[in-house]
């Protein structure tokens, strides 16, 4: 067999001498780099004249939008290496291809891949209605980490409350116990429930909660098992303190040697196997030990629910796989390289080469938990740590990996995991009960599976359709113009003369015809339909804006609601600033070109740069942000608030970009200084000779004779802020931060069209816009004639 | 802060007049230094008054700007705003001598009593005086800045001088905010990560780790050549030949790559062992043992020099010098992909996509704006309408069908759909060049056509030449526009030898933005071209400002 597996890959790189394979989500930071690189320069030596790039690209977890264009667009990758949770959600929308063809004709080759050799939870996790979608690479799972050293300094403390300080909780009523005891408010808790990660997920698998229903069509989220560990999550956070105070004591923790964990402010965390290398690294010397995660106390005793249950202890494992995007232009060499990097021997290539780049640093080496079981033996003997305690650690974490459960395959997997978010997020604040919580979760997320459950429903459009619009309304515009030339009559000069207008115009035209119209009025007639570009559009009607106007209300209001917030406090507080600057300047003051280039320089920062920076800049830690070291010895030192969270607060990320908007008000500054300069010198001089004092002047002269530049740079600034894009994407990390407190109109339509392909629905949000933009700019011109001052009437 | 009444009252009033002290002793050197008249008494007063507050308590305990602040209840606080009010006023009445401004300052004064009053009656009548300073920490320099504007803007209304000195001194603060964050970017980007984390405030000095070179001789570092590139690594192993295998530790970008060599392609090279102390020694780390502990070998004292021990982690701490970290730079462009040759890429793409918008725009809205400024057609009017309707047509409604389009015609991951559509002319600057075309004397054009120019020759030869500083403005505008481009990279390309700058700083960021220092690099980098062309251009940066603003007048 491996012959012939030899020679399809000679035949292979005989073939095309130069084959390139592009791998995306590979791991690529510093501490991981070599692993991925070394696999791929493995791959390269067997397969002479075969390239393998690794590029990270954003891909492979959380944020769907560059993969799904590139597919769609036709240009993906040939392997993805893609969380798996996510493997389902991707699957259903073609956008992966099976990989049971390739698995069934390797079935002899001993190096191909054998779900038997795979944990099931991993192996189960990557595959979509029966069929294998990925092949499982790196695992995860998550175990509780306790530290014995502040266990035995408490020791009477907990021999006073009945607990055994040699030994951690076992189950959750011992967890609370425990918790108890080792929290000192504003010190130290004993334990976060949401601290680590865990979430509700893990608790929840614990008590036996699933969150579909196995035909995958109804999401059974608020079920009595969920409540209670989300109870049980409550009553966590109830005995540190409660979710705010807990939240408060959060911010305070810092990275690395300062880890909460490490400084003792946490006790017990329930955290994944990749915390094991950074307490190698930074504190390897603390006393912890690492054991199966608490669970229910029936599930520990085996009683009630639980009787003759198999598992004592429960944890939630996700991890990594390689998947084949549909449209790989190298599908069978990607297949080659997926059996290649998720083999025992590419595993053990990748750790090999991390280990010996840790010890380069002279760090110690831990090995991650894979989804191969022969390769967990394998690593655990090879890199086998000489320190008990992080051996045992180890072994726990590779132990647990027999008794793990992972999150449903489903359709809806992302919208399930956000919406279990908000659900926790406000029963932790107290705001609902967590059955009302997960109620509404729940039906969010049945909504979404019964939309997709009744899309067949609707007719297909045929395709031209949208052609065949654009070419009426274009002969019925030809026809108008014929018309139009008919009735002038025209000189034979004139004639040519319009001849040659039309020449130069066409560029416009054209780019009208290409970029503008036909584009909008194909958006218009999408908005009509359920269009993902993987499958043909199906005709909804109004269905899209029914949507808009009725379940996503909240959404699409909050979106224009912060955009009208940026744009109410940001417009003027910018032209505030910049007029304060251009009149400061307009004194005649010496150095006046100094001053002006330097206000002007954070303007003509690219946006890029200037997000980039002020994502620092805008850190809430005094010990990094500098917009927060302000705060501190300004007004947090005179009216003694604490830092705002800025851009990681809901009530502050939208007065941190207006903050950040008048950095660059130098744009703004450059055009009053125009307009001021604009000014007659006569009008001031009769104003002098009048007596008026300098603000009479500035009200009754400077303002009226800047009114209509004043009036243009409302209206440009309204269009703009409605349309606002960049800043907020690259700020809020392409997500919606906190609270949608940074959805914006714009990054909404993206969002849905190009991470969700949901263009039919985009394109109807994108008209409202349009509708919304239209309106605000006639109410302007309508309020302008009060305010702004007719150049005509002087 | 300070806290109420826990302080003896003696202490409290000693407090009191050495805060007084102090501020008389600052306003005395204020006029010293903007009057000109009793200069000389003036700065002995000064010095006299700083002397003697510097003996109160306050700068006993720290260096700082003493300052007293009395604690009241609400009431009393309006009271004395409306007998600040009162006073002032009447020392207007009194200045303007005018009987009128009577009745407002009755009124405020009759406010203060009244709250005086009222604050009687509600018992909370009580009052304390605080004592606090403002410590001399680098960050409180800024409100001693704005303080002293206040204070001169106080003397500017005794002279024509202070208007100007006032003016200068709130341009200088407000230069000092705008230029914070630049500075802030440029120290950043010189730091060790060390100092991006640390837990005791900013750091606004760089420190740099000192090290000393040494040769391990148990596990060197090896220099070679890999596929052409210079490249630093570290041996795992040996071949049967003698040779070395090894696997890449530097560039990052190769890391983990293993490959052989015989023995004389290799060179060893130092390693920076970091020099660290501890208890009454310096050494440099020669080994870090997986275990956490680190092997010294003692620079001092003399008796244990050359001599190795090994210590945990907690027992030693490093020794850093003020300087910068030139490093982050390189490791910055190392860590781009190898394909990009250390990010060099990304500007070319940057570069090739600025200048074929600015051609493309510049050709296209010119000849455009020509014909609708000059030229007579049936339509005109409905068109340039038209024109001027799509300025209002959010990006987002054509997003969607454009991507189609383009993905139709295959230009999915190339820079095409990013530039070909500037070639296609856009509203806003065919309206602002039209303004300019407009205003180009009729008799030019004539003069031309009698010349014998056809109409294309007319506008290239006569007209273009004479719009020039609109040409230049759209210019700037356009390449404002094509490097700031962030949103049609995200949609279209996808390999990084086809992105651009802006595009390629965001993934940098999402990836490896933990990395603070190298972040501020990278940022650092990419700003450098907008800001020396600025520099180059500055003249029609602020003229496409001012005229794209005040729309194209």
């Amino acid at each position: 067999m491996k012959t012939i597996a030899l020679a399809v890959s000679f035949l292979l790189a005989s073939f095309a001498n130069a084959q390139t394979i592009s791998v995306w989500g590979a791991e690529l930071s510093p501490d991981t780099i070599a692993g991925s690189l070394s696999v791929a320069h493995a791959f390269e030596k067997k397969h002479p004249g075969v390239k393998v790039r690794m590029l990270g690209l954003g891909a492979g977890d959380m944020n769907p939008q560059k993969l799904l264009t590139a597919i769609v667009g036709g240009s993906p990758p040939d392997v993805v290496r893609q969380s798996r949770f996510t493997i389902s959600d991707w699957a259903s929308r073609g956008a992966f291809i099976p990989l049971d063809p390739y698995l069934k004709r390797d079935q002899l080759d001993p190096a191909a891949p054998r779900p038997e050799d795979y944990y099931a939870s991993a192996w189960l996790e990557c595959t979509y209605r029966n069929s294998v979608y990925g092949i499982p690479t790196e695992a995860d799972d998550r175990a509780l980490y306790w530290n014995r050293g502040l266990f035995q300094q408490e020791a009477s403390k907990l021999r006073a409350a009945g607990l055994d300080p040699n030994r951690p909780p076992r189950t959750w009523s011992e967890m609370i116990n425990y918790s108890k005891v080792l929290t000192i408010p504003g010190k130290r808790v004993g334990f976060l429930p949401n601290f680590g990660n865990s979430w509700l997920y893990l608790y929840a698998f614990q008590n036996n909660a699933s969150f579909m229903s196995p035909d995958g069509l109804t999401c059974t989220l608020n079920s009595p098992q969920a409540v209670a560990a989300l109870e049980f999550m409550k009553q966590g956070y109830d005995v540190a303190g409660g979710y705010e105070a807990a939240n408060a004591f959060q911010s305070s923790f810092r990275p690395n040697e300062n880890d909460p964990f490490l400084t003792g402010q946490v006790a017990m965390k329930i955290d994944g196997d990749w915390s094991l290398p950074g307490i190698a690294r930074y504190g390897p010397n603390l006393d912890f030990g690492v054991a199966p995660p608490p669970v229910p106390d029936d599930r520990y005793n085996k009683v009630g629910a639980f009787k003759g249950e198999e598992d004592k202890f429960i944890t939630w494992t996700g991890g990594f796989c390689y998947v084949i995007p549909k449209g790989a232009k190298n599908a069978e060499l990607a297949w080659e390289f997926i059996k290649f990097a998720s083999s025992l021997e590419g595993r053990l290539i990748d750790n090999r080469a991390r280990a010996t780049a840790d010890r380069v640093q002279g760090r110690m080496f831990l090995p991650r938990i894979q989804g191969l079981k022969a390769a967990n033996e394998a690593l655990l003997k090879e890199f086998e740590p000489a320190d008990p305690k992080f051996r045992e650690g180890l072994q726990t974490h590779f132990e647990l990996m027999n008794h793990s459960r992972f999150r449903p395959p489903t359709i809806v997997g992302q919208l399930l995991w956000d919406e279990h978010v908000k659900a926790t997020e406000t029963v932790m604040l107290g705001k609902l009960e967590p059955s009302q919580a997960l109620r509404l979760s729940e039906s969010a997320v049945q909504r979404e599976l019964d939309r997709v459950a009744s899309k067949h429903r609707y007719p297909i459009v045929p395709a031209g359709v949208i052609e065949a619009i654009a070419l009426i309304l274009l002969v019925s515009c030809s026809a108008a113009w014929m018309f139009v030339w008919k009735r002038a009559r025209m000189t034979s000069l004139a004639k040519k003369e319009a001849w040659g207008a039309y020449l130069m115009i066409s560029p416009w035209l054209i780019g009208l015809l290409l970029f503008t119209a036909g584009p909008m009025i194909s958006s218009f007639f999408m908005s009509f339909t359920s269009y993902d570009v993987m499958s043909p559009p199906r005709w909804i009607g109004l269905q899209n804006y029914f949507e808009l106007f009725g379940p996503n209300k909240p959404e699409v209001t909050k979106a224009f609601a912060n955009a009208a917030y940026l744009a109410g406090f940001g417009i003027p507080l910018g032209i505030v600033s910049g007029l304060a600057i251009a009149v400061l300047l307009n004194t005649g003051v010496k150095g006046m070109r100094i001053y002006r280039t330097i206000y002007y320089l954070p303007a003509i920062v690219p946006v890029a740069a200037s997000a980039v920076l002020w994502i620092w800049l805008l850190s809430p830690d005094p010990n990094q942000g500098l917009v927060s070291v302000a705060w501190q010895s300004t007004i947090g030192a005179w009216m003694n608030w604490p830092i705002p969270g800025w851009l990681t607060a809901e009530n502050w990320a939208k007065p941190s970009l207006i903050l950040m908007g008048i950095w660059g008000a130098g744009s703004g500054m450059i055009l009053w200084l125009a307009g001021l300069k604009g000014v007659p010198q006569s009008l001031y001089e009769a104003a002098d000779i009048d007596g008026a004092s300098a603000t009479q002047i500035f009200r009754k002269v400077t303002l009226p004779m800047l009114s209509p530049i004043l009036f243009f740079n409302a209206v440009m600034g309204m269009i703009g802020a409605l349309q606002e894009f960049d800043r907020i994407y690259i700020m809020a990390g392409g997500g919606n931060g906190p609270g949608d407190s940074l959805l914006v109109p714009a990054k909404y339509v993206f969002t849905n069209a190009f991470a969700y392909f949901k263009f039919g629905y985009a394109s109807a949000v994108a008209w409202v816009i349009f509708a919304v933009v239209m309106v605000v700019t006639i109410l302007q011109f309508r309020i302008a004639r009060q305010w702004v001052h007719q150049e005509t009437s002087l | 802060m300070g806290s109420p009444g826990d302080q003896p009252l003696t202490i409290n009033l000693l407090f009191a007049v050495g805060t007084i002290l102090f501020w008389l002793g600052s306003w005395f050197l204020i006029s010293a230094i903007f009057r000109k008249e009793n200069r000389l008494q003036n700065a002995i007063g000064a010095g006299l008054l700083f002397f003697f507050s510097s003996l109160t308590p306050i700068f006993q305990k720290q260096l700082g700007i003493p300052l007293i602040w009395p604690e009241m209840p609400v009431e009393l606080w309006l009271s004395v705003l409306c007998t600040t009010f009162a006073l002032r006023y009447s020392i207007q009445a009194y200045l303007d001598a005018e009987s009128k401004r009577i009745k407002p300052i009755l009124a405020w004064f009759a406010g203060a009593v009244a709250l005086l009053v009222l604050s009687k009656l509600n018992g909370s009548f009580h009052f304390n005086i605080l004592n606090g300073s403002i410590t001399l920490s680098s960050a409180t320099g800024l409100y001693i800045v704005a303080f002293s504007i206040a204070a001169i803007a106080l003397i500017a209304k005794f002279g024509k001088k202070g208007k100007k000195v006032t003016t200068h001194a709130a341009l200088i603060l407000g230069c000092v905010l705008f230029g914070m964050p630049f500075a802030w970017l440029i120290v950043t980007s010189f730091k060790e990560s060390r100092d991006t984390t640390s837990a005791s405030g900013l750091v606004w000095i760089p420190k740099v780790q000192k090290t000393i070179p040494y040769f391990d001789k148990t596990d060197p570092l090896l220099a070679a050549k890999y596929e052409g590139q210079d490249v630093i690594t570290s041996p795992i192993g040996r071949t049967s030949d003698g040779g070395y295998i090894v696997e890449i530790h530097r560039p990052s970008s190769l890391r983990g790559i293993s490959f052989e060599g015989p023995q004389t392609s290799f060179r060893e090279v130092a390693k920076d062992a970091p020099v660290v102390q501890g208890d009454g020694f310096t050494g440099y780390v020669i080994q870090e043992k997986s275990s956490g502990e680190r092997v010294v070998r003692f620079l001092s004292p003399q008796n244990k020099k050359g001599q190795e021990q090994s210590f945990l982690a907690s027992e030693l701490e490093p020794v850093r010098e003020v300087g910068l970290r030139f490093e982050n730079y390189s490791e910055a462009l190392e860590a781009m992909p190898v394909e990009t040759h250390k990010g060099l890429v990304y500007l070319q793409n940057t570069v090739i996509l600025v200048l074929l918008s600015v051609i493309g725009t510049v050709l296209s809205s010119s000849i455009v704006a020509y014909a609708f400024a000059r030229l007579r057609f049936p339509g005109k009017e409905w068109l340039f309408k038209l024109l001027l309707g799509t300025m209002m047509l959010p990006a987002a409604v054509t997003l969607m069908p454009q991507f189609l389009l383009f993905r139709s015609l295959g230009w999915i991951d190339t820079l095409y759909p990013l530039w070909v559509p500037a070639f296609f002319a856009s509203a806003f600057n065919v309206f602002l060049l039209r303004q300019f075309f407009s205003q180009i004397p009729m008799e030019l054009e004539d003069a031309a056509k009698i010349d014998g120019a056809g109409l294309f020759g007319s506008f290239w030869r006569v007209m273009m030449p004479q719009i020039k500083p609109g040409i230049a403005v759209i210019s700037i505008w356009t390449f404002m526009g094509a490097w700031n481009n962030f949103m049609g990279p995200l949609i279209y390309i996808n390999s990084p030898e086809n992105m651009p700058l802006s595009y390629a700083l965001q993934l940098f960021q999402t990836e490896r933005g933990g990395e603070t220092g190298l972040m501020m690099a990278f940022a650092t980098l990419t700003i450098i071209p907008v800001v020396a062309l600025f520099f180059f251009a500055q003249k029609y940066f602020i003229e496409g400002v001012s005229l794209s603003g005040l729309g194209g007048r």
